[in-house]
């Protein structure tokens, strides 16, 4: 077996991208990603016993992943799935764990697409079952097409609400009310930026008829204040908010339902290139941390590079097109790809990249987080959701001193937990800056250890490093 | 209140297999997450949290959260959205921690 080349972390658009551009330039390359299939997230298959045989109208985006993935898996790229990346050591050498052990894949090159997860925003109720992200709703419908309930209230910001209102309309689902955050005023201020990505504005539109025509009423300007129930969610309420998404004054509307699903835009997935010792910057328009990237999204340790959502949640366009031009870079790097077809392709990668980045800017513009959402939850609300701790005992070591995310961890056990601060670092971030009066990134982050992920002891102590893939490219 | 199968019709999805959850049969399909037949029974909750007792369930699906823990086939703290139905599988809700089954 001859030695990889460039290891890819990631099965998503950007890592598949970026897998398929070195691998059919000739560079050999290792793939590695958590789940049984590729895909990631937005590419996310069905399992491969399903088939929908009338090709209805949900899963465009399936049918393209598809195609990625079936490209990726004919260029010969090694996989490694059902495998959890969950540290980087000495620069490029990525540790991989599967339930039989752990091996090391050490390359010239290495591309992070861990891509984002949805950001966390605690309100009272939020940890009731029942109440889910809308990224978990996708799942169950894009995957499993499985309905997550049959009364539904969708909350949050962002155009993915619209994409889950649609999911769940041809899903036979009842959605009680969209509830978006933003205002979403003077759309026509935009125009002239949107006119080149008209299929983008089509679609919305579409989305949005088809909300109107089946009789859901869409609230702009508003958020949903709590979540009620006992053992599991039976209702929501809502109310209006302010630019910066804080509760404003207004009437509270309550709906029945069996079933909220929150989307309020995503965070990057920053562990690994954290554990890689890249440099990172607070991006306050994303609202997230992200590595630093050279023109070829390489990052500031040689030969590392990061793309996708995991270096700033840009879209999955974006993602492509930026696994496209790092491919081409680690193609360069190993010396398959110079001169003029090294310019022309790069080229055409980065045109690609310059004609999306208008639509991403009135994206963020018009759902740009608004901080103010935080004040939605009270001092009894759940912070910690792993070790239950509250948003009051935060923000009383916070008034007792506490000046940085990892001096809360260590006096109230925030992000101590299975998790390892995934879901309430960002919303502690908030809370360090509003109590200190400072920046969200002087807040800091919590300090980066290995494993990324938690994997078992016995995972650890079989080292398969020099054992042969099978064909399913999973260690015996 | 959840009634009936959330199964969306037109799919034809994989074998018919049978897991309990609490000790009772409930049908799943070869390729579906632990968690997908849970919630298509309408059983979204999946364990007590360690310290105040709360229940909890299903919330990002995609491995991140750790709030969807089981017991499966005995061993605690599994992600149900994570782990791949097959026959005879048992879930069980998982109380806080959970309790790892001692070695003989």
């Amino acid at each position: 077996m001859s030695a990889v080349e460039c290891v890819v972390v990631g099965g998503g658009p950007a890592g598949l991208a970026a897998a398929a551009t070195a691998a059919r330039h000739g560079v050999r390359v290792a793939l590695v990603d958590e789940n049984a299939e590729l895909g990631g997230q937005y590419y996310r298959q069905m399992p491969p016993s399903f088939s929908v045989p009338d090709s209805p109208r949900i899963g465009r985006e399936t049918t393209e992943g598809r195609r990625l993935i079936d490209e990726v898996r004919a260029l010969g790229v090694d996989l490694h799935l059902g495998s959890v990346a969950w540290g980087v050591f000495d620069q490029r050498t990525v540790a991989v764990a599967t339930p039989e052990g752990s091996r090391r894949l050490e390359a010239e090159a290495l591309v992070l697409a861990a891509g984002a997860y949805d950001r966390p925003v605690p309100f009272p109720g939020w940890t009731l079952p029942g109440v889910m992200t809308a990224g978990g709703a996708q799942n169950l419908m894009k995957a499993y097409r499985m309905l997550p309930g049959r009364r539904v209230l969708i909350a949050g910001s962002g155009p993915l609400l619209l994409v889950v209102a649609h999911y769940l309309l041809q899903g036979g689902a009842e959605v009680v009310a969209l509830c978006e955050a933003s205002a979403l005023r003077r759309l026509w201020r935009y125009a002239p930026r949107l006119a080149p990505h008209l299929d983008f504005v089509q679609q919305g539109y579409r989305y949005r008829r088809e909300i109107q025509e089946a009789g859901v009423p869409m609230f702009t300007g508003h958020v949903v204040r709590r979540a009620v129930g006992h053992a599991e969610v039976n209702g929501a309420v809502i109310g209006p908010c302010d630019a910066d998404w804080r509760p404003a004054p207004g009437p509270e509307r309550h709906f029945d339902v069996d079933t909220v699903v929150v989307g309020y835009g995503f965070v990057s997935s920053v562990e690994l290139s954290r554990l890689a010792g890249c440099e990172h910057r607070y991006e306050p328009a994303l609202g997230s941390w992200v590595p630093v990237r050279s023109r070829d999204l390489e990052t500031t340790v040689p030969g590392v590079f990061a793309v996708g959502d995991g270096a700033g949640v840009a879209g999955s366009a974006v993602a492509l097109a930026e696994g496209r031009l790092a491919g081409l870079a680690v193609a360069h790097r190993l010396g398959r790809l110079i001169g003029r077809e090294l310019s022309r392709e790069t080229a055409r990668a980065r045109g690609r990249l310059l004609h999306l980045a208008g639509f991403r800017g009135v994206m963020d513009a018009l759902y740009r987080f608004g901080p103010g959402v935080r004040a939605l939850a009270d001092a009894e609300t759940t912070l910690c959701r792993c070790e239950e701790v509250t948003v009051g005992e935060a923000v009383e070591a916070i008034g007792e001193g506490a000046g940085h995310v990892n001096e809360v961890k260590a006096w109230t056990r925030v992000g101590m937990g299975r998790c390892q601060g995934r879901m309430c670092g960002p919303a502690l971030a908030h809370l360090v800056a509003e109590g200190r009066g400072s920046d969200v990134a002087a807040a800091g982050f919590f300090t980066p250890r290995p494993p990324a992920k938690p994997v078992p002891l016995a995972a650890l102590a079989h080292d398969l490093t020099d054992e042969p893939l099978t064909e399913e490219g999973v260690a015996p | 209140m959840i009634q009936g199968d959330l199964r969306m019709v037109g799919v034809v999805r994989g074998s018919a297999v049978r897991i309990s959850v609490d000790g009772e049969s409930i049908p799943a399909h070869e390729g579906e997450s632990v968690a997908a037949a849970m919630l298509a029974a309408g059983r979204r909750f999946t364990r007590w949290s360690a310290r105040a007792g709360e229940p909890r369930g299903y919330f990002c699906g995609m491995g991140v959260c750790q709030d969807c823990l089981v017991v499966v086939d005995g061993r605690p703290n599994v992600r149900a959205c994570m782990t791949p139905v097959r026959e005879g599988l048992t879930v069980d809700t998982q109380r806080g921690l959970g309790e790892w089954p001692v070695a003989p």
